[in-house]
């Protein structure tokens, strides 16, 4: 069973580490030598339906964006949380980018080889206490800016 | 906070200026027409899908691909076009795609309510009279700010902008009368085209109810290099065509609700392209077109089926792949 922090309905499952530069919601996982990183439960429940998704492969640093993604008329960018090369671009996801909002933590983006193997950093979190706080703040945010 | 009251410009500069004012940072409200009819289209589209590229490049109408999302326009003198630019951590943006345009539009709508106009916001981003459409929007994040884009139709061709759409020919006539019917103008609805410099006076001074003063200020020479500087990238190919997401449908939107959605099967006989007409987010009528004989108990089963149905475009499909498998006993894509 998937360890997890669960707050006003929403999913972080603590398997995985979250990057939170500039207000990014985006998850990492580690699979051998390559992250796979996606939008977390926060980033696509505020989105609301994605209906388009774009992302390139090569070579990224930390916070370079690398990719689009569009819900309700409105682009936001994806970033990249670690320096790497982007090898593979999850198409499935791309063509139907809904799956993102429905199974947001099954619906990977890409993947990403990391320069370094030890993915660690002032804006990741991977400690239960740190990702509640992150995301009772993000919540506190978003009911103060309206 | 600046305010740039631009009036009529050249037409490539009233994309070119508010992606240069994000990129460097500059908390702005612009304000401009241009002096040539383009189209611009949303940052995840394909002019290839979207475009008779062949009647746009005869009649010089240029294509500008943006980085903020929404669908193809055709833009031109009689529209006034706002973009409004403020910092992502600007305790006044408000986090939520949805929230953002309902709160930077209100100026919009109130400036239409001084000109006599009761429109009101129709989520995501439209804003509609009488169930019309008369102002569409767009939202996105361009480098540290989020933009909003959107303009105020003074008056709208309605004819080149079917022209300009990747349509078979038996359809255009369909989208002029689904746009007639679904989008209006302020000379449609005054009967006479108001002072477009009054216009911008509003709506300046009802964003500054909610942004504080606005200082105008014209373009500098830092501008001016910004924007060549990202022109060069928005000329690029690699730019025009760049491909992400490619819709299961070929959506056209006419305004929230109603849409013309094709697709193109491609059966063991040959190619069928089925459209249907959306209205109210209801399949109202579903058109087949095909340069063979096709099986008319088969096009009579998918329209007996889907015409009625919500617009849930995964589902349209499954449905419409499922009857041409029975028909056919086979579906390549």
């Amino acid at each position: 069973m998937i360890l997890l922090v669960k707050i006003n309905g929403m999913d972080f499952p603590l398997d995985r580490k979250y990057y939170i530069k500039n207000g990014a919601h985006i998850w990492l996982k580690q699979e051998k030598d390559v992250i796979k990183i996606g939008l977390d439960a926060f980033a696509t429940q505020i989105a609301g339906p994605i209906d388009f998704i774009y992302a390139k492969k090569g070579q990224v640093k930390s916070n370079e964006v690398i990719g689009s993604f569009e819900s309700t008329k409105f682009v936001s960018k994806l970033h990249s949380p670690i320096n790497g090369e982007i090898i593979t671009i999850n198409t499935k996801v791309v063509n139907q980018p809904k799956s993102i909002s429905n199974k947001p933590y099954d619906s990977w983006i890409v993947e990403i080889k990391p320069d370094n193997p030890n993915i660690n950093g002032k804006y990741i979190l991977e400690e239960k206490e740190k990702i509640t706080i992150w995301i009772l703040n993000e919540i506190k945010r978003l009911k103060n800016n309206k | 906070m600046k305010v740039f009251n631009l009036d009529i410009i050249p037409w490539k500069d009233t994309q070119l200026i508010y992606h240069a004012l994000a990129y460097n940072n500059i908390e702005s409200l612009v304000l401009h027409s241009p002096k040539d009819s383009y189209v611009s289209l949303g940052l995840h589209q394909n002019p290839l899908d979207e475009l008779d590229i062949k009647f746009c490049n005869k009649k010089n109408i240029r294509v500008f691909r943006r980085e903020i999302g929404g669908g193809t326009v055709l833009l031109d003198h009689n529209q006034i076009f706002y973009n409004l630019i403020l910092h992502r951590n600007n305790p006044m943006v408000p986090y939520a795609p949805e929230t953002f345009f309902r709160k930077f539009l209100q100026p919009i709508i109130q400036t239409y309510h001084e000109l006599g106009i009761k429109v009101k916001y129709q989520p995501l981003c439209d804003l509609v009279v009488n169930n019309k459409k008369i102002s569409g929007n767009g939202g996105g994040e361009i480098g540290e700010c989020k933009v909003l884009g959107g303009s105020i139709l003074i008056d709208f061709d309605y004819k080149i902008m079917t022209q300009i759409v990747n349509l078979i020919d038996c359809l255009k006539d369909k989208f002029l009368e689904l746009m007639y019917n679904n989008l209006t103008t302020v000379r449609k609805e005054l009967g006479y085209i108001p002072a477009t410099d009054e216009i911008r006076s509003t709506i300046i001074s009802k964003f500054e109810e909610i942004l504080g003063p606005l200082k105008e200020e014209k373009i500098d020479k830092k501008l001016i290099t910004k924007m060549k500087q990202l022109d060069e990238k928005y000329s690029s190919n690699e730019w025009m065509y760049q491909r992400g997401t490619k819709q299961l449908w070929r959506e056209i939107k006419i305004r929230e609700g109603v849409y013309l959605i094709n697709k193109t099967f491609d059966m063991k006989k040959g190619l069928i392209k089925i459209t249907c007409e959306i209205n109210e987010n209801k399949v109202s009528k579903v058109i087949f077109s095909s340069k063979f004989t096709t099986d008319c108990s088969c096009q009579q089963k998918i329209k007996d089926k889907i015409t009625g149905m919500e617009y849930e475009s995964d589902n349209l499909l499954n449905i419409i792949q499922q009857i041409i498998q029975n028909c056919e006993g086979d579906i390549v894509g």
